[in-house]
């Protein structure tokens, strides 16, 4: 009993700190976007979706960041096969440099996609130059822009999850793949793949949710041009001062990024189940 | 069989200088003596880098971001080192509802954080924007000092704090005199990665600024908007090199990568 106790007052600092600076105005903030004249309705998000921008920015959202979770997962899975077979002291190195980048501000990493896509960027030069085109066209502010920046982000969190999968996966099971007449490709989709799927569905997770809450690429990179949620959500607040709006957005910010983690967790769950 | 195929590894440096390349640009973009951000520079000085130190508003925003760099990663140990300890070593019921809780705002994204707290705080209870920016931090950092410190402390046998109490220490005693030595290590990685969060952070800090309290990173922000300068090449590249510095002596104290 007293030990409990002791449990508890080492908690309570935290979860109280937690629940009074987080979790309550959090709750009231999504909470306003369910309030419609003082009782429970939708009608706000029905308002929010009937006006045609936003359901754009919200498929865009979903869009790119599908899209570089793919490009992530098609281009970390062999490079992060490579890394796990490069000899230690280089490998430490790789390591590094992998694990580095999320360390760094991301408006750091973010810039020099300025530099290489703006008007005078090393693009519109070697485009210039090479007489491809006459005049510097308009690289940044467009959903590649956004694209490269975000898969450039978030592409050290899927090579790492890959690597730890591929790190714990046993060597003999692939030779055993082998001299049981498998090739090569099928040890790799019938074996390597199916084994290592839990790194890729922690890498996807990452990849995925950390672009759609992205505020820096898509501030920078898209501007008010390709609006993500994030900088809707931003537009919204400084620029409108539409909280109802505002709360709508926080609202499927949320959402998405909870659906996206318990639906790739119930995918991985259904394919072991197949898999046994 | 156990060497990397071609392909592969070609796909490997790919990833890499994709990763890496960025960094080099901003580098040679900061050594830049241009008026106006081109790349490749036209002309190479130190112009850019000795400006960005006269800048007002981010002499004045590197200190409202070390204040509460540091204020929340004191706040974000305080709480959650002893979460770390009651966790490891006491059977409390309902501890997952505990972890989950303490979780979430990893989970929850930090612009609905910010938002929330300006609505909900700053301007329902009139929070100053300073204390709401330490506030909203340090909720951030709580998951970081929680995790960290549980790794350590389920790395170190159970029994010597048992071992201490047996031998007549108070169990504050066996905690500061026995426990707290053995996870310095995973406490001080901890502080680093929670600072550099901090510092980095954004989202959270996105709403939560007012008339002289802003961070660096939204005044680097606030600063594209109006100039086409290089400063902000010559900046980043301080900032790279900073924390190249932190995480290398980190890394040879205390072995960061261990904690990552």
């Amino acid at each position: 009993m007293n030990r409990t106790r002791i449990a508890w007052g080492l908690l309570a600092p935290a979860l109280a700190f937690v629940s009074l600076f987080f979790l309550a105005p959090v709750l009231a903030l999504l909470a306003g976007a369910f309030k419609v004249e003082g009782a429970f309705g939708l009608a706000h998000f029905q308002a929010f979706f009937a006006e045609p921008l936003h359901a754009q920015v919200y498929w865009r959202t979903l869009r790119l960041a599908g899209l570089a979770t793919l490009v992530a997962a098609v281009v970390c899975y062999p490079a992060a096969m490579a890394l796990v077979k490069v000899p230690p002291p280089w490998r430490g190195l790789l390591t590094g440099l992998v694990i580095l980048p999320l360390m760094v501000s991301p408006i750091a990493r973010t810039y020099a996609w300025i530099v290489l896509l703006g008007r005078n960027g090393l693009a519109n030069s070697l485009l210039v130059q090479g007489g491809v085109i006459s005049e510097p066209m308009t690289l940044l502010f467009t959903e590649g822009a956004v694209f490269v920046g975000l898969l450039q982000l978030m592409m050290p969190l899927m090579l790492v999850s890959l690597v730890s999968a591929l790190e714990n996966l046993p060597p003999d099971v692939l030779n055993a793949a082998r001299t049981l007449g498998a090739n090569r490709w099928q040890a790799f989709f019938k074996v390597t793949l199916p084994l290592t799927q839990e790194g890729l569905i922690i890498g996807g997770t990452l990849v995925f949710t950390g672009c759609v809450t992205a505020y820096i690429t898509p501030a920078l990179l898209g501007g008010p041009k390709v609006l993500m949620l994030e900088t809707l959500l931003y537009q919204k607040v400084n620029v409108a001062g539409d909280t109802t709006a505002a709360s709508v957005i926080a609202v499927l910010l949320l959402a998405t990024t909870v659906a996206v983690n318990q639906g790739l967790r119930r995918v991985g769950r259904g394919s072991k189940r197949v898999a046994t | 069989m156990n060497r990397p195929s071609r392909a592969a590894l070609a796909m490997l440096v790919l990833a890499l200088l994709f990763l890496v390349g960025p960094f080099f640009v901003v580098f040679i973009a900061g050594f830049s003596a241009d008026e106006t951000l081109a790349f490749p520079p036209r002309s190479v000085g130190l112009r850019w880098l000795a400006h960005v130190f006269t800048v007002e508003s981010f002499q004045r925003s590197l200190g409202t971001s070390l204040v509460v760099g540091v204020g929340s990663t004191l706040g974000a140990l305080g709480l959650g080192v002893p979460v770390a300890y009651a966790l490891s070593r006491y059977a409390v019921p309902g501890r997952e509802w505990v972890r989950t809780l303490l979780t979430l705002p990893l989970v929850v994204p930090g612009i609905i954080v910010g938002l929330a707290l300006l609505n909900h705080m700053v301007l329902l209870y009139n929070l100053p924007v300073l204390a709401s920016l330490l506030v909203g931090h340090t909720a951030l950092l709580v998951p970081y000092a929680v995790r960290v410190v549980s790794a350590s402390l389920a790395n170190l046998r159970q029994d010597i704090d048992d071992a201490a109490i047996t031998l007549g220490a108070t169990r504050a005693q066996a905690f500061f005199k026995v426990v707290l030595p053995n996870i310095r290590g995973a406490i001080g990685a901890a502080a680093v990665l929670a600072f550099i969060t901090s510092f980095n952070q954004v989202p959270v800090s996105l709403f939560l600024t007012g008339p002289g309290v802003s961070t660096l990173p939204i005044e680097m922000m606030a600063y594209m908007e109006t100039s086409y300068d290089p400063s902000i090449a010559a900046l980043s590249t301080l900032l790279v090199l900073m924390t190249l510095a932190v995480v290398a002596a980190t890394e040879k104290l205390l072995g960061l990568s261990r904690y990552v």
